[in-house]
């Protein structure tokens, strides 16, 4: 029996190193000294290393440390919904300086621990401040124009007349706004074009909000599926299901359209059939922020980020001339205000 | 043959098509909507339908896996990592890589496999607590060498995921060709033709998933090895007193259960997407599980309850895809998380036991003791 108890405890013991060595515990080096600037982040259930959402802002926070702005920079993986406070908390208690918490679902965890660490400053990405909350700059995107460029382009492009974009769930504002302001953006290119553009929106809210963005099966098989109704421009919106949802595209020889960043960089599958990507520009956005904070001039509330439309690298040669001046001059309407996605903040 | 349950399940698989059709057909034809939909439904079930083989296997033999769900997600990662490694470290072709991809999910499968036998066969821990071990250590294994290896500067692959060999062929079954005569000059007959060949046309894992059951089906309940199997999972100390060695057969059912699990997990990263995610298999080790007890233990029962939950699959995607022609005195329907109910609400609704009492083997999860 005692064999048997080694044997357990081993192997309890090594599956939970691996899973620590897998979740990156902050180091509290010097943290608490004024002199030394530690910035957090916090994920959302999804994996730092998504390719899109997470990512793109661990990036922000790692280029404001390559900027000199930041001395320690550390995230934590977030593996449970129910865990968002504690990680946070970790990085709070070990006297961190900037916070940055990624994803709509942290909002409320967020705002409960500006009111613990008032020495912080919390930058909430993609968390709308309905109330200026102090302490917390909740970083925005208009998604809407994001996915407006891309269904505007889809529509354009598509052989079939229908297209489709694959999300996460539409409980997340700014994935609803993704998906509304891709039919939007479709319905105007038709508009221009004199085209009549079906479009398929599915969003995965069928099990756990942390499981929505975290399943590319079912991504690539809501896409396959879309795509055998006869869409041949598929949109993935939301982190890991959007990328199965655009793999699977681009592998049927379909359209990709990518979500968040340029993806054709982060989706090496998809990037021979990536036709571009409805892009916020969150590495900037979080790097711009945390510089900032260091400079004093930060304030609470809402800071809002720039959105647009990735390059169509591989299929430069396939868009035609007309199809992008037609992009150009949408982008410049969204920017000016000519042009409206009309669709609201959040799902009424 | 319980028909009774099978009876229910393909009532519920027609009610869940009907339904979308009559809402659907003022869009497409529905011809085009089954078809679609009857693909899905495949696919979704496959690794479904390999993980509840796998459960089939274990626990007839008497041993109770809830790691299938780890086991998946190790193969997943493992095959692909094993496909990538072989196609730009070794520069083998994409075929051959892809075809060893396979070959190493399955091998990782059994590995893991292995673990679980020792431990609920060998040294007779609790099988729930064998599983649960094997399900975190997978989601930690594979997080941890999906970092060190692919994310970061520091990664053995410099922070970029190579390219990798692409995903198993589709098997072209000429069903379009073989039948064109029949439609002649129809242009709409022959556009049924090629919807309804698309059902067939599918990827080697799928298509082996539904010979296994058939396969499956015939060694539990008609050869030696089978009747073996059931009464060590039965009754143990019988099937001892008459000279079956338990533990042996305890140990290669459990294998070969791991076996299954591994197939899985190629289907992901092998079949589906060529891309590995963590986290991916997304609890569907767990839904292998309800479809085997769905399925009463038994191949062809796991198979059809796994079909149950790609057509639930099918009905969530299909019912948004046509949100905008749903009548308005069902507009409740437009709500994508009300549709999204339908595999939890049916699961709750079989396991009240209105068609008929699932029996577990007699002796699953209890540790033999001579």
């Amino acid at each position: 029996m005692k064999k048997l108890y080694f044997v357990m405890a081993l192997l309890i013991v090594a599956s939970m190193i691996l899973t620590a060595c897998g979740a990156g515990a902050p180091s509290a080096e010097d943290c608490t000294k004024e002199e030394v600037f530690c910035v957090g982040l916090v994920t959302d259930v999804g994996k730092i290393n998504d390719k899109s959402f997470n990512q793109s802002a661990w990036e922000g926070v790692q280029k404001s440390q390559a900027d000199g702005v930041a001395d320690v920079v550390q995230f934590i993986e977030t593996a449970d919904a129910k865990d968002y406070a504690k990680n946070i908390a970790q990085f709070g208690d070990a006297g961190y300086d900037v916070i940055v918490t990624v994803g709509f679902g942290l909002g409320e965890a967020t705002d409960a621990a500006a009111a613990t660490y008032p020495n912080v400053r919390f930058i909430g990405v993609d968390q709308f401040q309905a109330e200026t909350v102090a302490g917390v700059s909740g970083l925005n995107f208009p998604e809407d124009n994001a996915g407006f460029l891309v269904g505007a382009l889809a529509a354009a492009m598509s052989e079939s007349h229908k297209i489709g974009a694959v999300c996460g769930t539409d409980v997340v504002p700014p994935v609803w706004r993704f998906g509304e302001g891709y039919k939007a953006g479709a319905a105007y290119a038709d508009g221009m074009n004199g085209t009549t553009t079906e479009v398929f929106v599915v969003y995965h809210s069928d099990v756990g909000f942390d499981k929505t963005f975290t399943d590319p099966e079912w991504g690539a098989q809501t896409a396959k599926s879309m795509m055998d109704q006869g869409a041949d421009a598929i949109f993935g919106c939301g982190g890991l299901t959007g990328n199965g949802a655009v793999t699977a595209a681009a592998q049927a020889g379909a359209y990709g359209i990518g979500v968040d960043t340029d993806q054709y960089l982060t989706l090496p599958e998809a990037a021979p059939r990536m036709l571009s990507s409805a892009m916020k520009l969150i590495t900037p956005g979080v790097a711009d922020l945390i510089a900032a904070t260091k400079d004093g001039s930060i304030a609470d509330g809402n800071v809002f980020g720039a959105a647009g439309y990735a390059p169509f690298h591989d299929l430069d040669s396939e868009v035609p001339a007309e199809v992008k001046a037609m992009m150009e001059e949408i982008n410049t309407g969204l920017l000016d205000g000519s042009i409206k996605t009309n669709v609201p903040p959040v799902k009424p | 043959m319980d028909w009774k349950r099978f009876g229910f399940i393909a009532l519920i698989i027609i009610v869940l098509f009907g339904t979308v059709v009559m809402i659907g057909q003022v869009k497409q034809p529905p011809i085009l909507i089954i078809t679609s939909m009857l693909a899905t439904t495949i696919a979704v079930a496959t690794p479904l339908t390999l993980g509840a083989l796998s459960g089939v296997y274990c626990e007839r033999a008497g041993v109770v896996n809830i790691g299938i769900e780890g086991m998946m997600l190790t193969a997943a990662f493992f095959g692909w990592l094993g496909a990538i490694y072989m196609f730009n470290v070794f520069g083998r072709d994409a075929g051959l890589s892809i075809a060893l991809g396979v070959f190493f999910a399955i091998l990782s499968g059994l590995l893991m496999a292995l673990l679980h036998a020792v431990l609920s066969i060998t040294f007779k821990v609790d099988q729930i607590i064998g599983g649960t071990v094997i399900n975190i250590l997978a989601v930690g294994l594979t997080g941890f060498l999906n970092r060190q290896l692919f994310f970061g500067k520091g990664s053995v692959f410099g922070g970029s995921v190579p390219g990798s060999p692409g995903v198993l062929p589709t098997i072209h079954i000429p069903l379009t060709e073989i039948f064109t005569p029949i439609c002649g000059a129809s242009a709409s007959c022959l556009q049924n033709l090629i919807a309804i060949n698309r059902v067939f046309d599918q990827k080697p894992i799928a298509i082996s998933a539904i010979l296994l059951v058939f396969f499956s089906h015939y060694v539990l309940f008609n050869t030696r090895w089978g009747l073996r199997t059931r009464a060590v999972g039965e009754h143990p100390k019988a099937a001892d007193t008459v000279g079956i060695n338990v533990v042996k057969m305890r140990y290669l059912n459990v294998l070969i259960g791991g076996m299954f699990a591994g197939l899985a997990g190629a289907y992901f990263t092998i079949e589906s997407v060529p891309s590995f995610e963590p986290l991916l298999t997304n609890g569907r080790g767990f839904i292998s599980l309800a479809a085997m007890i769905f399925g009463n233990w038994t191949p062809i029962g796991a198979w059809a309850a796994s079909l149950v939950f790609g057509a639930s699959q099918a009905l969530l995607i299909n019912m948004q895809i046509f949100r905008d022609v749903i009548p308005p005195q069902w507009s409740f329907l437009q709500e994508s998380y009300i549709v999204g109910l339908t595999p939890y609400i049916l699961t709750m609704f079989i396991l009240t036991g209105i068609i008929g009492k699932t029996t577990p083997p007699a002796a699953d999860g209890v540790p033999y003791e001579k």
